[in-house]
């Protein structure tokens, strides 16, 4: 009898062992599904969903599949702190996320104290790798590689009176102070530095402002939205300035709002989008993502989102574990670029991503964002 | 000299609508000592309303520009003026014994509601009207340059508030308005149907709204779910300006807010524009706590 009840215990403690194993690997995605970013949010939940399908359907990591664990952060960081709480209590390994730098920074310390590996996917303020926080990765460049490539732009292109625009957010007002040293450094013109505030539909007052300054060319930091309006009145005003944007301005509505017409010629920093790459990963997921949704792709950020996904699920592939020691180690040591959507990727020690990241677009005479070479 | 008109027309077209949308807030005041929260939302369910509409009737392949604005407007002023009553009957006719605290609460909730169910429709993503709609014919008025449509934003905003003012000060239904916005209860007594009144108010109110919500996408173009919120607090803020409760202080207020605006960025700072109005907003009311016109002390809310 006494035997019995010990093969019994035995068999039991085994089916439970195997069901641990076979137990999906739980990843959080921390998203802005409302509030003002709740477009790149429902964008970054769509690609990581997709492709938390596809690897599923693929037979998983190792034999073992993916669930994707979701929480809204609103864009706001005080809903930021309790959605990293929540996420914190569902047993993740790691959390994907988020959109916004201040926003990403409340939830920083949560995620850290739990041991959760993040991945943020929009946030490019530099200090928030500057914190020596172990367990901290993104997928995006910082601001400061930024403010590099929009001071060569804009030195390249010969300018010799320059407007710059922000508008006040943490991203946008420290790509244009970091371009605005650089810019002085170098002795270059700076005849008119302002902020204008988001979501207000009219620009033309600040428009007829920047126009009196009488600049070569006007380097906006802020988001699509704006930049869209301000190329739109802009013509209306029969101003024919350039503008040259930040990543920010890496989405397609912006041709929406500001119609073909206005918008021909506007250039933008941002890293490339996988439609613009011919590796085999960005095809196949353009592929799957068209299939699926039968749309493009929004805007690089939520792409980011994805490469955060992709960038997990292949380090515990290759440590076979899910330590997060070994995990974050194979990031920061040993993944040497790793083909990802938006080009190779790398990490340094401090976890921001290595390489040249930046490239130049244009809008063209239909529309279309082009790579400039 | 060019730059100062330039600006003072920048500012009155922006400020024309802030007036429209402090109408529906200084109305529902007026009437009820309710500020109603949702009344921002309104005005963007206008601005997603005509979009919807003017796609799914193809209205430009019959009509002219004009006609296309008029009857777009007609049909959105109505249904924005429907949703405008449901909200009053199902949000705040129940609350109406109770404390005003409550209904207050009562229009947060249903700001909330009407902001996530237009991005639950229409998506998270900006929304934009077609872009050839309205002629690009630019006016030249002592020596500046200024976009026709801009004028007509300006001229039509205008008409709508002299209509509204004279259908306040010369019609029986505008007398009971007014009647019920001095003393509830003693209107009653005079055999007014104060229920009815206030349905009025909430049908005039919200299609005013609706109407500048059209203007904005018609205009600006690029409308989202959120632009509710930025706009009404600016008119809210224009209502307080002109005296709460008075209608042509919430005319008086939209408009001088905008200019003010205008001006701030103009010969100020782009950055402190807000902040500059808000500083005139609080130095007029230390002056007259009221408002500009307002006579009426403003109670607690």
């Amino acid at each position: 009898m006494k035997k019995m009840l010990l093969l019994v215990l035995l068999i039991g403690l085994l089916t439970v062992g195997s069901a641990l194993a076979a137990d999906p690997i739980r990843i959080g995605l921390m998203a802005p599904l409302t509030g003002a970013w709740a477009s790149e949010g429902q964008d970054m939940k769509q690609i990581v969903e997709l492709l938390a399908e596809d690897l599923n359907a693929a037979g998983g990591i190792n034999g073992r599949q993916v669930r994707v664990i979701i929480a809204d952060d609103g864009g706001d960081p005080r809903t930021a702190a309790l959605a990293a709480q929540r996420l914190s209590t569902q047993n993740i390994l790691a959390v994907i996320g988020t959109y916004g730098s201040a926003v990403t920074e409340a939830s920083q310390g949560i995620y850290d104290e739990a041991g959760i590996i993040q991945v943020a996917n929009g946030s490019t303020a530099i200090r928030l790798t500057e914190k020596g926080n172990p367990y901290f990765l993104r997928t995006c460049p910082r601001d400061d590689e930024q403010g590099l490539v929009g001071f060569k732009a804009l030195k390249d292109g010969g300018f010799k009176a320059i407007a710059i625009l922000h508008d006040n957010s943490s991203y946008a007002k420290g790509l244009a102070d970091e371009t605005r040293a650089l810019l002085q450094k170098d002795g270059a013109n700076i005849v008119f530095f302002d902020a204008l505030t988001p979501q207000q539909n009219d620009y033309t007052a600040i428009l007829t402002r920047m126009r009196a300054a009488n600049p070569d060319v006007v380097f906006f930091t802020g988001y699509y939205g704006e930049a869209g309006l301000l190329l739109r009145q802009k013509m209306e005003m029969n101003w024919t300035v350039p503008f040259i944007g930040g990543d920010a301005t890496n989405n397609p509505d912006l041709v929406k709002i500001a119609g073909p017409t206005a918008a021909a010629g506007y250039r933008f920093l941002s890293p490339p989008v996988p439609q613009d790459l011919d590796t085999p990963e960005a095809k196949a997921f353009m592929a799957s993502y068209r299939n699926k949704y039968n749309a493009e792709p929004g805007s690089v950020w939520a792409v980011l989102a994805g490469d955060g996904f992709r960038v997990i699920t292949k380090a515990i592939e290759a440590t076979d574990s899910t330590d997060r020691d070994k995990i974050v180690a194979y990031l920061k040591n040993e993944m040497q670029d790793f083909p990802g959507l938006t080009g190779e990727i790398s990490f340094d020690e401090k976890g921001d991503r290595v390489g040249d990241l930046y490239r130049v677009y244009e809008v063209n005479a239909e529309g279309k964002f082009v790579m400039l070479p | 000299m060019d730059f100062f008109l330039q600006q003072l027309t920048n500012g009155l077209a922006v400020g024309s609508i802030y007036a429209l949308i402090a109408l529906g807030y200084t109305m529902v005041y007026g009437v009820l000592k309710l500020i109603n929260f949702a009344h921002g939302d309104l005005f963007a369910i206008g601005a997603y309303l005509g979009l919807t509409l003017l796609t799914a009737f193809g209205l430009t392949r019959f009509l002219g520009p004009l006609g296309v604005v008029i009857v777009l407007a007609l049909m959105v002023m109505g249904l924005v003026a429907v949703v405008g009553a449901v909200l009053e009957r199902v949000a705040y006719r129940p609350l109406r014994q109770a404390h005003r605290l409550s209904a207050v609460v009562s229009a947060m909730g249903a700001s909330i509601f009407f902001q996530n169910a237009l991005m639950l429709i229409y998506g998270a993503r900006y929304k934009v009207y077609p872009h050839d709609i309205l002629p690009k014919n630019v006016v030249s008025l002592l020596g500046v340059e200024v976009p026709l449509v801009r004028l007509l934003v300006l001229l039509t905003s205008v008409l709508m508030m002299v209509a509204l003012y004279l259908f306040i000060q010369k019609t029986r239904i505008g007398t009971a308005i007014r009647a019920a916005a001095i003393d509830q209860r003693a209107a009653k007594l005079m055999g007014i149907n104060v229920d009815r009144v206030i349905m009025i108010v909430f049908l005039i109110g919200p299609a005013l709204g609706g109407a500048a919500g059209l203007m904005v996408g018609l205009y600006y173009g690029q409308i989202n779910f959120t632009m509710g919120w930025m706009y009404g607090l600016k008119a809210f803020t224009a209502a307080i300006l002109g005296g709460i409760g008075n209608i042509p202080g919430a005319m008086v207020g939209g408009l001088l807010l905008g200019v003010i605006e205008a001006m701030g960025a103009a010969y100020l700072s782009i950055a402190w524009k807000d902040a500059i109005t808000f500083i005139v907003l609080i130095a007029i009311l230390i002056v007259r706590p009221t408002g500009l016109l307002g006579e009426r002390v403003a109670e607690k809310v």
